[in-house]
């Protein structure tokens, strides 16, 4: 059939940009809030995100708290000498000072060899680069007050931030000596399809994990409940809108139907133009997003992913269909017979 | 030659216990060429009786005929392909598709109709079309600017364009005045013979009988004179 969508859309520029509009403007609050959530969750939790598919280990004693937790030496041997890939990790918060004697809020981690965290000579520190904008330099000696040590700048690494703080890698002797301790909070053993078990080791996939830090699940939480409730209410607007437009067009959808027009051809014809409406709304709003995640300032710790961008359109398309859809069901309704018998339209 | 007969065609309403009789076991056959004109008084059954010919409502017993095949027998789909194929339709008010230009209300039914026509020879028999109709200088105008007798012009080429083998109008000339009336007939009666269709033309309008070759009269749901 020939393109009427099209054409009733060229025809009715009006209503139909209205709402273009609002879809774009919501898809784009969407975009703007789930970049949002991406940064503030790399900004929170970047260096156990950015780890592969693994599980982590903490005692059970700890109660899902991973601070509580202590995985003495003879467990760590344990499971190094089962598990080749394996690490043990510890993460804490703290600050050093500069010789200025400004502090600088940082997660001090220390692991095991591993390839995904960086390793330092003791009395040695690499930091997330974010602390250069403190004015801190590679070769800057700063001083840790709780042990009295002092750590000398040895370079700085992207994106390797926790709770919100840049994370400083440092030697496992200095973390020990600052913290007076030679256990470790977590062990982590990647790429495992099933965790093994450990006598008194509880085990957590990367997303249990994440979710066992408190901020991290409130944050994610409520910011994810915006981004929903903003999806569900643009299929209500899909729906309400459709559903306008199609009791005005009873009529027409009438005649339409006693000349020999198919429902599934009027059903297209609403399915084209909600298309067409997201897929116009969604490119703007993409497009708008992106420009923001160039020019965002530095303080918004806004992350654009194409991924998961990609999978909110295909939410966008799905949920316009479903709004669209549910209205659309009057057509199936209409009688060519009532049509006719009604006056002009 | 008779190319559409209805066979003691019933319709029976029912609202609660009551039954109501709006046909009464009706006869009646078309033929190509011809315009049959069903008048009688509002309420007659007239109406209901084209509605069911065109198999836009079913009956509640006997037999339409077209082509050798019972229509009140047919599944829905094969009804509406019937009904997009071989039928056209012009009714009261003119109903055109508001968003489409006047070629386009014509080019809507040859899709519809499933029409095997190229865009060339589309354009040509869209042309032609609107010229019969006298239409040919308002193709790229939309309905609102057309006026009531100029809509309802194009409402009989759309009924038309795809050479259907019967038209049914149900009061064509309804809602325009006197003058408009009598050149609506007219053309529904010169493309009816140019075409060779048969049209089934429902009026209340005395007037417009002389615009048929055969009047039925109805009253009371049955048929009471055949002229």
């Amino acid at each position: 059939m020939m393109n009427m969508a099209w054409k009733e859309m060229k025809r009715n520029k009006g209503r139909f940009l209205i709402l273009g509009s609002i879809v774009f403007l919501v898809s784009f609050l969407t975009f703007m809030i789930s970049g949002l959530a991406n940064g503030l969750s790399e900004d929170n939790a970047g260096l156990i995100k950015d780890l592969p598919e693994g599980h982590f280990y903490m005692t059970k004693e700890a109660n899902k708290t991973y601070n509580l937790s202590r995985i003495d030496n003879n467990t760590q041997n344990d499971i190094f000498a089962k598990n080749s890939n394996t690490f043990a990790l510890s993460i804490q918060m703290g600050f050093l000072n500069n010789h200025d004697g400004k502090q600088q809020s940082v997660a001090f981690v220390t692991s095991t060899q591993s390839k995904w965290f960086q390793h330092v000579k003791k009395g040695e520190v690499i930091f997330d680069r974010s602390v250069e904008d403190n004015g801190i330099k590679i070769g800057d000696t700063l001083t840790n007050k709780q042990s009295g040590g002092k750590l000398v700048v040895k370079g700085f690494v992207h994106h390797s931030k926790y709770s919100h703080v840049p994370v400083a890698y440092i030697n496992m002797d200095d973390y020990k000596e600052m913290f007076r301790t030679s256990d470790m909070q977590l062990m982590y053993i990647p790429g495992e399809d099933k965790a093994p078990t450990f006598t008194g080791l509880q085990a957590f996939s990367k997303d249990q994990f994440l979710n066992t830090i408190a901020s991290y699940k409130a944050e994610q939480m409520s910011l994810n409940m915006i981004i929903w409730f903003l999806i569900v209410i643009s299929g209500m607007l899909f729906a309400i809108f459709f559903y306008m437009m199609n009791v005005q067009k009873m009529g027409l959808y009438g005649i339409l139907k006693a000349i020999g027009v198919k429902t599934s051809s009027l059903f297209r014809m609403m399915w084209t133009q909600m298309a067409v409406i997201t897929v116009i709304a969604l490119i703007l709003s993409i497009a708008l997003s992106e420009v923001f995640n160039h020019m965002a300032p530095k303080g918004v710790p806004f992350q654009f992913t194409f991924e998961i961008t990609f999978q909110l359109s295909v939410v966008f398309l799905i949920i316009g269909f479903i709004g669209s859809t549910l209205s659309g069901l009057q057509i199936k309704k209409v009688q060519p017979l009532q049509a006719i018998q009604q006056g002009e339209m | 030659m008779s190319i559409f007969t209805i066979d003691e065609v019933r319709k029976t309403f029912t609202n609660g216990e009551v039954k109501e009789e709006i046909l009464k076991g009706v006869n009646l056959s078309l033929q190509e060429g011809e315009v049959t004109a069903l008048t009688g008084a509002s309420g007659s059954g007239k109406s209901t009786l084209l509605t069911i010919a065109a198999g836009l409502q079913s009956a509640s017993d006997g037999q339409v005929i077209f082509e050798g095949e019972n229509l009140t027998a047919m599944k829905p789909e094969h009804v509406r392909k019937i009904r997009a194929g071989k039928f056209g339709f012009v009714f009261q008010f003119a109903h055109l598709v508001t968003f489409l230009t006047v070629e386009e209300q014509l080019l809507l039914m040859l899709d519809v109709s499933g029409s095997k026509l190229n865009k060339q020879e589309r354009k040509r028999e869209i042309d032609k079309m609107l010229k019969l109709v006298e239409m040919d200088h308002r193709k790229t105008a939309y309905p609102t600017s057309l006026s009531g007798g100029e809509k309802q012009r194009v409402a009989i080429a759309r009924a038309i364009i795809h050479q259907p083998k019967i038209l049914f109008a149900d009061e064509p000339t309804a809602s325009l005045d006197s003058k408009r009336s009598k050149d609506v007939m007219a053309l529904i009666r010169d493309l009816t013979r140019k075409l060779n269709i048969a049209a089934l033309v429902v009026t209340h309008d005395e007037e417009m009988l002389s615009f048929a070759d055969k009047i039925i009269k109805m009253s009371d749901g049955q048929i009471v004179q055949k002229i």
